[in-house]
């Protein structure tokens, strides 16, 4: 809570910024589709933290993502609302479910409501699978290029999906919505006796986090103008989710962010090298990351690595 | 046992002339039983404003669990509990906590990535009605650590602090959310002589305050020291009430101590 605000930072702020709004003049499509994806990523990496932050550990972050494509698509198909207000649709349509599942679920704790997060995804997956006449079953949906295909335009708005996002988490960090999460996370009893409400902040956590996640969603859909059960609800997805903010350094703002250009990278690395080679290396990270690291990465250098170049007299 | 509480009122110094025969905490037949236990039966007793009445009893005889069934951590299976004549059985911890109950844990639990000061604030920022601002609840915060004496401890992590400064904690915790009754659960524990009369002054200081206060204790010299008045447990059943000097002299009291005299024993068997 005591963040002081220096030059050296704000000056670092500034060049990121324009670095990220300058960055499509600077590459060719590929480097420009990957930020698209890594800023996607980002998106789900930074919205599961938020539920995390009250101590819950959602596995079925794919149910929301793939409620969000899906809504987009649909709405796309049928009555060709614009791509945006699909994915505006999509995040609400993801809020709204997230806001039935957790008033069920979320009174249960850790395990058991991690368990009915797989359960969630997995079933709408089926569920989809079975109705193939309004949902497309198991062939998908397709939609035409977003924005034409000009990829410039789609990097712009993922880019600020991902600053609404990261400025919902730092709204959050700096509330008293902070205190009641840390409050929730670090001992339900105790916090419920202090006044606060568990069920309550939790399943606005999971709004909030499904907002984001939905909205990813719809955007995914539209940019990659195909979508199938398997992959949308997929645990893939879930579990990218997951291991992007672990990774990274959980309840910050730069954790997971920091994550995901780390995991992104190996991942993107992995694929040319060694066929299904991320899955291997998102299992390796969360063992290694939990059992050595477990601040993540903005841990490690806040407890290891920056104290070596502080001078010395301090 | 209204004439009991009656007499009780006079005893207290702090009873003004006109008082309002209202009390704070009214419980009335409070019922709890886990399988087949009946840890708390049927239990009566009021407390009066300003009041410091003392829960004892040995080991299992249900002091937590009444404290539980008050705090709302567990439902009631019969009775009824009135914290200034409104109804609390049925609603959950953090609606009885805004309606002015604040508690301590026996077992200190600090929430450990909190700073002290953190932690006072959380419970001032949610569990007072109406809500205050975040920063007059830090102020209120700051000065609360300072007043049980942990001014300069406010930036640290409660991981980092003995036993004694993680109940103080407890206390301004409790007592951040401005309770109407403070619940202390065994908070002189586990301290040092020096620490404890530090906790005792700490007490007397809330009664000038006119702080009303149930607690539980377990060390008799403190229970002696500073109660107006003294509910004694067994076996979930109340066995005794009154001032403690009747108490500790009530033959039912000795028994439940196994025979032994209360007043000569620091600590009672168990």
């Amino acid at each position: 809570m005591n963040r002081s605000f220096s030059w050296k930072k704000g000056f670092f702020l500034l060049f990121l910024i324009l670095f990220v709004l300058g960055f499509p003049r600077l590459v060719d499509a590929y480097f420009l589709h990957l930020a698209v994806t890594f800023f996607l990523a980002m998106i789900l990496a930074s919205s599961w933290d938020i539920l995390a932050r009250t101590g819950q550990v959602s596995v079925g972050q794919a149910g929301l993502f793939g409620i969000g494509a899906y809504t987009a698509a649909i709405l796309f198909n049928r009555i060709h609302l614009s791509p945006v207000l699909g994915m505006v649709a999509g995040a609400m349509v993801s809020v709204l479910v997230a806001a039935l599942l957790g008033y069920l679920t979320l009174r249960l704790r850790g395990i058991y409501f991690s368990i009915t997060t797989i359960a969630f995804a997995e079933a709408l997956s089926v569920i989809w699978l079975m109705t193939p006449g309004f949902t497309g079953g198991a062939m998908g949906l397709s939609t035409p290029p977003l924005f034409g295909g000009d990829r410039q335009q789609a990097y712009y708005l993922i880019l600020g999906i991902l600053a609404l996002t990261v400025a919902a988490v730092w709204l959050i960090q700096s509330t008293r919505l902070n205190f009641a999460f840390t409050a929730i996370r670090e001992n339900e009893e105790v916090a419920n006796v202090m006044g606060i409400n568990p069920t309550r902040y939790k399943v606005l956590a999971f709004m909030v986090s499904a907002f984001f996640t939905g909205f990813a969603g719809g955007f995914y859909s539209h940019y990659n103008t195909y979508i199938i059960p398997y992959e949308v609800f997929g645990l893939g997805i879930s579990i990218a989710c997951l291991v992007m903010p672990i990774f990274g350094g959980l309840y910050t703002i730069t954790g997971p962010i920091l994550g995901t250009i780390i995991v992104k990278v190996i991942e993107e690395y992995l694929r040319v090298t060694v066929s299904y080679g991320h899955q291997i290396a998102y299992g390796l990270i969360l063992v290694l990351v939990v059992l050595f690291m477990p601040e993540g990465v903005v841990g490690l250098w806040r407890n290891k690595i920056s104290p070596l170049f502080r001078p010395a007299s301090r | 046992m209204n004439l009991e509480f009656a007499g009780a009122i006079h005893e207290s110094p702090l009873r003004g002339s006109a008082v309002i025969p209202m009390s704070l905490l009214e419980v009335k037949n409070l019922t709890k039983h886990f399988g087949g236990l009946a840890a708390v039966q049927g239990v009566n007793f009021a407390i009066g404003r300003g009041e410091i009445v003392s829960l004892i009893g040995p080991n299992g005889a249900g002091k937590t669990t009444i404290f539980n069934l008050l705090s709302g951590v567990y439902t009631p299976d019969q009775g009824e509990v009135r914290l200034d004549g409104e109804d609390l059985v049925g609603r959950r911890p953090f609606e009885i906590c805004r309606r002015g109950m604040g508690r301590t844990f026996q077992i200190m639990q600090p929430f450990p990535h909190m700073t002290v000061l953190e932690n006072v604030a959380t419970s001032g920022l949610f569990g007072r009605a109406p809500k205050a601002s975040m920063k007059k609840v830090e102020e209120e915060a700051r000065e609360l650590c300072r007043w049980v004496g942990l001014g300069e401890k406010a930036g640290m992590f409660p991981r980092n602090l003995p036993v004694a400064d993680q109940k103080r904690i407890e206390i301004a915790r409790a007592l951040a959310i401005k309770p109407k009754l403070l619940l202390l659960d065994e908070v002189m524990s586990g301290l040092t002589p020096t620490e404890t009369a530090e906790a005792i002054k700490l007490v007397r200081q809330l009664r000038e305050r006119g702080m009303t206060i149930f607690l539980i204790e377990h060390v008799m010299k403190v229970v002696m020291g500073i109660s107006d008045r003294v509910i004694v447990l067994h076996h979930g059943e109340k066995i005794s009430e009154g001032p403690p000097r009747q108490v500790a002299h009530d033959s039912k009291v000795i028994e439940a101590y196994l025979g032994e005299e209360m007043e000569n024993s620091e600590e009672p068997s168990c």
